[in-house]
């Protein structure tokens, strides 16, 4: 599964972690976030994340 | 490797934790006007609505900077800087030197001309100070009149609605909202559905003059209208810092100017972010600085990398509400073939321009599915050959023209 950068700050979604603090299970694909889903580190919302490839 | 970085926007924030990463030896001062912490500036506008509290605004938290070793030194207004040395020099005196110097000082509001811009209750939104201070004259419950009818005088006129600010209006110069991100089409969509939530807009209008005395209670158009407003916001765009460079004479046209590998026109200087001018275009957007602070740093760091551009993405999202705007969505030749599926009633409008089926922009308003999609499409260059009938569908599957 594909990471996702945060071009705010850096942060890193890896699908593989999840984003247990926001109820974010291990396994769930960037895709599969709640559109209201934000960067757990600085706030900013799902469009301003980057694929890294 | 002592690296001196101005600014810490995005692009002097990424620049100085990307060369962290890469080079764990190097000394990296980051010196700021504000003083703040780095702070997302997206982030500002809910915290405008009152979406999140001011905590919650910044990026990092407490103690972030010194376990990276980043000697970040806010508050500290940087008046001069020297290539040849290389040096800044700071508003008491002082002199700083380093081996290489990174310009990322942003950009500062446009100032519209206006008369009477100095009265009180005149705004910009830029920076949290700004904020703040709006805040604080909000508390008197004037009406609000905002110039610009752009992504941020739209966001900003969405966030004092949800704040609970009466009576919002926006004067826009063009005859649509968002000129540069949507067509006509799209812009009278969008209009409508704002207007659901309480904004009034003033389309078609040249503001002259800003009317109070000594307070602002209201503007003066050309063709003679009068708007009340007890706080003007002036939202008119943006426009690079290039004092420091332009006085040490480094080339600037309407931004800094760059190569591909973020270098000035002096070998120890790099810029990045909202004050460069890069092939031509200055971007304002975030993800655009964090590409390039990114270069930046490989570049510093002996790592060469070249910045080809970022594909313009922009969305907005007002109380149920979505529009993305990717690319070129204004083409100004016939080269382009421009698919359109518009379902008014359903408040849909989506838009594609493609040269030799390939699409270079789009629009999407009052939908979000398939918006990631088709920005990968856009920005992976993909043909849409074959599949032009069946792109708008609601459920069309992505993943047969990604991987192709």
């Amino acid at each position: 599964m594909e990471k996702w950068e945060c071009t705010a700050c850096g942060y890193i979604y890896d699908p593989e972690v999840g984003d247990p603090d926001n109820n974010i299970p291990p396994g769930t694909p960037f895709e599969s976030l709640p559109e209201d889903w934000v960067c757990p580190q600085c706030g900013v919302g799902k469009e301003f994340f980057q694929k890294i490839s | 490797m002592r690296i001196i970085i101005v600014g810490n926007g995005v692009a002097g924030t990424i620049a100085g934790k990307t060369i962290r990463e890469l080079d764990s030896q190097a000394e990296i001062l980051i010196y700021s006007e504000e003083r703040h912490p780095y702070y997302p500036r997206p982030n500002l506008i809910d915290f405008l609505a009152g979406i999140i509290p001011l905590e919650k605004i910044f990026a990092f938290p407490e103690g972030w900077a010194d376990r990276q070793r980043l000697q970040i030194n806010l508050g500290r207004k940087i008046v001069g800087i020297n290539p040849e040395r290389p040096s800044i020099s700071l508003e008491n005196g002082e002199i700083v030197t380093g081996d290489y110097l990174v310009l990322t000082s942003g950009a500062r509001p446009l100032s519209p001309p206006l008369a009477g811009l100095e009265k009180k209750g005149v705004f910009t939104l830029r920076t949290l100070d700004d904020v703040l201070e709006l805040l604080e004259y909000l508390t008197s419950g004037p009406e609000v009149l905002i110039l610009g009818g752009g992504l941020l005088g739209l966001e900003t006129a969405r966030a004092l609605c949800q704040r609970g600010v009466n009576r919002v209006s926006v004067a826009e110069y063009f005859d649509r909202l968002l000129p540069r991100q949507l067509d006509e089409n799209g812009a009278g969509q969008l209009q409508k559905e704002l207007e659901k939530i309480g904004i009034k807009f003033y389309l078609g209008k040249e503001a002259v003059e800003v009317l109070g005395n000594g307070s602002v209670s209201g503007v003066r158009f050309k063709d003679g209208q009068v708007i009340p407003a007890g706080a003007l916001i002036l939202a008119s765009g943006i426009k690079p810092r290039t004092e420091l460079a332009e006085a040490c004479g480094l080339l600037c046209s309407r931004g800094v100017l760059v190569d591909d590998y973020l270098r000035t026109s002096h070998s120890k200087v790099y810029a990045a972010g909202d004050v460069v001018e890069h092939r031509g275009k200055i971007y304002g957007l975030i993800p655009a600085a964090f590409d390039q602070a990114r270069v930046l740093a490989y570049n510093l760091c002996g790592q060469i990398k070249r910045y080809e551009g970022t594909v313009p993405f922009n969305t907005l999202k007002v109380a149920g509400i979505y529009l993305t705007s990717i690319g070129l969505v204004n083409p100004e030749n016939g080269d382009y073939e421009i698919l359109v599926k518009h379902e008014p009633e359903k408040g849909i409008y989506k838009k594609l321009i493609l040269k030799n089926d390939v699409p270079v922009g789009a629009i999407w308003l009052g939908v979000k599915k398939g918006v990631q999609e088709i920005s990968r499409v856009i920005q992976a260059g993909k043909s849409l050959t074959g599949y032009k009938e069946r792109v708008f569908d609601d459920n069309f599957d992505f993943s047969l023209i990604l991987e192709s």
